[in-house]
């Protein structure tokens, strides 16, 4: 029962994350007085890129074909690791945040390869933006995780969420609220929303992520929009397990679980509206401004893992 | 063990944690209107801290003080310093001689160095360390706000983050100062703001600019 439990979170996990764009992208269409497209619009370009034909500059190798796929592949096995509804996840006993960590690193460091191979500038610019940003971000997402495992004395993510969990808002620590800035800061900067890269651009000398997919098109492009979808949510459901878990249920019964999934999607409409009203009210750092920023996301994660030495 | 009581006793257990974020933005905003902001909320959640402290001490005297730093320094300091920014009719960018990034790694090492300094401190006196630290902390960070700002107005915030600080730790050692003394400190912070306004508008008249690094050289 438990295991059916863990593999349906995980399909909600990677079936939601085009409808959370989508949500998005309405949310900010609001904001800015304009009707939007339909939520699910997502799902339909994603049918849409999967029916078409799949076109391959000539100059490219075999790993222009595989990237997107091992993208693919390592940030769906990347969503086995979070919890949703349930503080354990499918794969949680198998691997800790480290492993979660570098399995996001893995997919994009596989997408940077692809954008270099495609032999474009566009794509070789991307590809060292991201590589830079991508950098810069890997410290402060470490340690941000690492401090709240310190706390809860545990690391792998079920034990954090479940000991969060059994405990109420005013007993964390000092060193969460600090972890929680920091690992806001990353998450934008690492599903690439607009502080650091704006996902709807269409000038290429500012964009990042879309700089690196230009020359991708076909089923190769839909697997990499589907990868990016998921890795928002992953990142926005992983925010929300580690530092305001509570309603997810320990056990399996019906009505506890149903308690779950409005609360999670609560929570989820609640940082999706956020996230619009940030993209709306803020502009685009300019690129040599993006390391400061990560900076103090560092500088805040440093001081989270330095808080867990002070007991509470 | 009644719900106020419980909420009060949270309050002042979470406020160091609110304090330490306000001090941190403060180091990481970009706009003096922003840091005016910061600075109303920061004192807002020492006002919380203020009256949580008279409901669990049953002090008359202190809802007064929590009163009155409702008054000067939530709305009308932050007020007066919009005022005149706006009357300056200066960028609004607050000009540093440090990258946010650098700053806000200069305020976490403050953070960090108050919390050491005051453990031995607290443990001999048996004090509540992290309020003390968050007072040292806010101390330290009013004194490189200062230094490290290059506008004249954002010298008087530094100004008086730092007083904030000196106030906590009166607050939190010896549970605030008497009464008269309290009201004495906050006219005297009001007339000081005041003052240093006409102070800024003088600078601007005679120089063109308030920015203080530029003001090496007497001038008549």
């Amino acid at each position: 029962m438990t295991k059916a439990l863990d593999v349906f979170q995980f399909l909600v996990l990677i079936g939601v994350a085009p409808l959370l764009r989508g949500v998005v992208a309405r949310f900010k269409a609001c904001i800015q007085n304009r009707r939007g497209a339909n939520v699910f619009r997502p799902y339909f370009d994603l049918w849409k890129l999967f029916r078409k034909e799949d076109l391959i500059p000539p100059t490219a190798s075999l790993l222009f074909r595989l990237c997107p796929v091992i993208l693919w592949a390592a940030t769906l096995a990347a969503s086995a690791f979070v919890p949703v509804l349930h503080t354990t996840a499918l794969l949680g006993n198998h691997g800790d945040i480290i492993l979660l960590v570098y399995l996001l690193a893995l997919g994009r460091f596989f997408l940077v390869l692809g954008a270099m191979d495609g032999g474009s500038s566009f794509g070789g610019m991307g590809a060292s933006r991201e590589a830079l940003v991508s950098t810069l971000a890997e410290a402060p997402l470490l340690l941000g995780l690492i401090a709240v495992a310190i706390v809860s004395r545990g690391s792998s993510i079920g034990a954090i969420v479940q000991w969060t969990a059994d405990r109420h808002l005013f007993e964390l620590s000092p060193a969460h609220a600090f972890a929680c800035v920091a690992l806001i800061l990353v998450t934008i900067a690492e599903t690439g929303r607009v502080p650091v890269d704006n996902p709807a651009t269409h000038l290429e000398l500012t964009m990042i992520h879309e700089a690196m997919v230009l020359e991708y098109s076909g089923p190769s492009l839909a697997l990499i929009e589907w990868a990016s979808g998921i890795k928002l949510n992953l990142m926005l459901s992983l925010l929300v397990a580690l530092f305001v878990p509570w309603g997810m249920t320990a056990g399996v019964s019906f009505s506890a679980l149903a308690i779950a999934a409005g609360v999670w999607v609560l929570k989820m409409a609640l940082l999706a509206m956020a996230l619009a009203a940030l993209e709306s009210s803020m502009a685009k750092l300019r690129m040599y401004l993006v390391p400061q920023y990560l900076g103090m996301a560092t500088a805040l994660s440093i001081l989270a893992v330095v808080f867990t030495a002070f007991k509470r | 063990m009644g719900l106020i009581e419980f909420a009060a006793a949270k309050t002042l257990a979470s406020s160091a944690v609110f304090l330490f974020i306000t001090v941190l933005l403060i180091a990481a905003a970009k706009r003096i209107n922003a840091c005016i902001v910061l600075f109303a909320i920061q004192c807002a959640v020492i006002t919380a801290q203020i009256v949580a402290l008279a409901f669990l001490h049953r002090s008359v005297e202190a809802f007064a003080v929590a009163a009155v730093v409702l008054i000067v320094k939530v709305v009308a300091i932050p007020y007066a310093l919009l005022r005149i920014s706006r009357q300056l009719k200066v960028t609004p960018a607050v000009v540093v001689s440090t990258t946010p990034g650098q700053s806000v790694f200069i305020v976490a090492a403050l953070i960090l160095l108050a919390f050491a300094v005051v453990q031995p401190y607290a443990r001999a006196f048996a004090l509540d360390s992290e309020m003390l630290a968050a007072a040292t902390a806010i101390v330290l960070t009013g004194g490189f706000l200062m230094v490290s700002r290059k506008k004249a107005l954002m010298q008087v915030i530094g100004l008086l983050v730092l007083e904030n600080g000196i106030f906590l730790a009166a607050l939190t050692t010896t549970f605030g100062m008497p009464f008269v003394i309290e009201m004495g400190i906050f006219f005297d912070l009001l007339v000081c703001v005041l003052l240093m306004g006409i102070f800024i508008f003088r600078i601007r008249e005679t120089f063109e600019h308030v920015d203080v690094s530029r003001l090496r050289r007497l001038r008549g």
